[in-house]
């Protein structure tokens, strides 16, 4: 290698193998820089997740049409189904050691008379909801709204015991910025 | 180019170098990029988010299996037990491929699961974890 390049210098077709191998280097910088930066970064998920825990909340709320009748108690909304809205949608919102101190999720459903959509009926929620408003904020590509909450939205009709329909609104987010995003 | 430069007998050895330490450059970086989609620590992630989005969408008395292949290759080579790969406790699930520390996720959903590794007839690893989701 040594030889060649010391060959190299006395004509100038020769010469251009020495840049040959000096682009070749650059190129192996650019692609071990770009290789880095994108197994650096952890796959981010959220947004699979929020999906996942809307869904499964409104498989909680509504099966086959009929809302769960555990929402109700003689007839009405039955407010204490919040205090374990977990047990009753088999939900477990505990997290990896070090990650405990904010609650990583969160979600919110909200239960509407068709005729009047302005004013929710009966509404539950559990987790952060000091997320609730960075589902608010507009998708753009740069680090601080990759660090905010994913959240999802799901609307669904479903009928109670006397076949009165509801809008049911379910919004669900996840946190969990440390393990999906790079820092 | 080497035209001129051929009709010298010592040319033919400086363009066989040249087009080595080409290929020797070439299998490098994509020896490089091979590598780094199968490291023990992506792939310990990559298996953690996985499992745990699995168990998320899961319902009690499913059987879930999954390929390691690539993460029982990477134990074979640090002499670890493909057996303890993946441990679940709680609603956490962690991969540990190598002497590290491994990864851990959490999942959301609260349903008990068992996991261990598939074996064959002859009581080797297949590669596949099995998931019994209770």
């Amino acid at each position: 290698m040594f030889n060649l390049l010391k060959k190299d210098q006395r004509g100038t077709d020769k010469i251009l193998s020495m840049y040959w191998f000096a682009i070749l280097v650059i190129i192996a910088g650019g692609v071990f820089a770009m290789v880095y930066n994108f197994y650096g970064a952890p796959y981010d998920i959220r947004e699979s997740e929020s999906s996942l825990l809307a869904n499964r909340i409104a498989d909680c709320v509504s099966q086959n049409g009929k809302i769960n009748p555990d929402f109700f108690s003689e007839g009405n909304f039955n407010s204490e189904i919040e205090k374990n809205i977990l047990e009753e949608c088999t939900l477990n919102f505990n997290v990896e050691k070090g990650y405990q101190n904010v609650p990583q999720y969160f979600f919110e459903i909200e239960f509407y008379k068709p005729e009047d959509l302005s004013a929710g009926v009966f509404s539950i929620s559990e987790g952060n909801l000091n997320w609730k408003t960075d589902c608010l904020i507009k998708k753009e590509n740069n680090k601080e709204y990759e660090r905010t909450v994913k959240c999802t939205e799901r609307r669904l009709y479903a009928l109670d015991s006397g076949n009165n329909q509801y809008l049911i609104k379910i919004l669900s987010g996840v946190g969990k910025s440390e393990k999906n995003v790079k820092n | 180019m080497y035209k001129k430069g051929n009709k010298k007998g010592e040319i033919l050895t400086e363009n066989i170098i040249f087009i080595i330490l080409n290929l020797i450059f070439l299998s490098a970086v994509v020896l490089f990029l091979l590598r780094q989609g199968s490291s023990a620590s992506v792939l310990e992630q990559t298996y953690a988010k996985e499992i745990a989005m699995i168990a998320d969408s899961a319902k009690p008395i499913m059987i879930i299996k999954i390929d390691m292949e690539k993460g029982k290759k990477i134990t074979e080579k640090n002499k670890l037990d493909f057996g303890e790969v993946v441990n679940v406790e709680g609603n956490v699930v962690s991969v540990k491929l190598d002497e590290g520390r491994g990864y851990e996720y959490a999942f959301f959903n609260d349903v008990d699961i068992e996991v261990y590794a598939e074996r064959d007839d002859k009581n080797e690893y297949t590669g596949m974890y099995i998931l019994t989701i209770n």
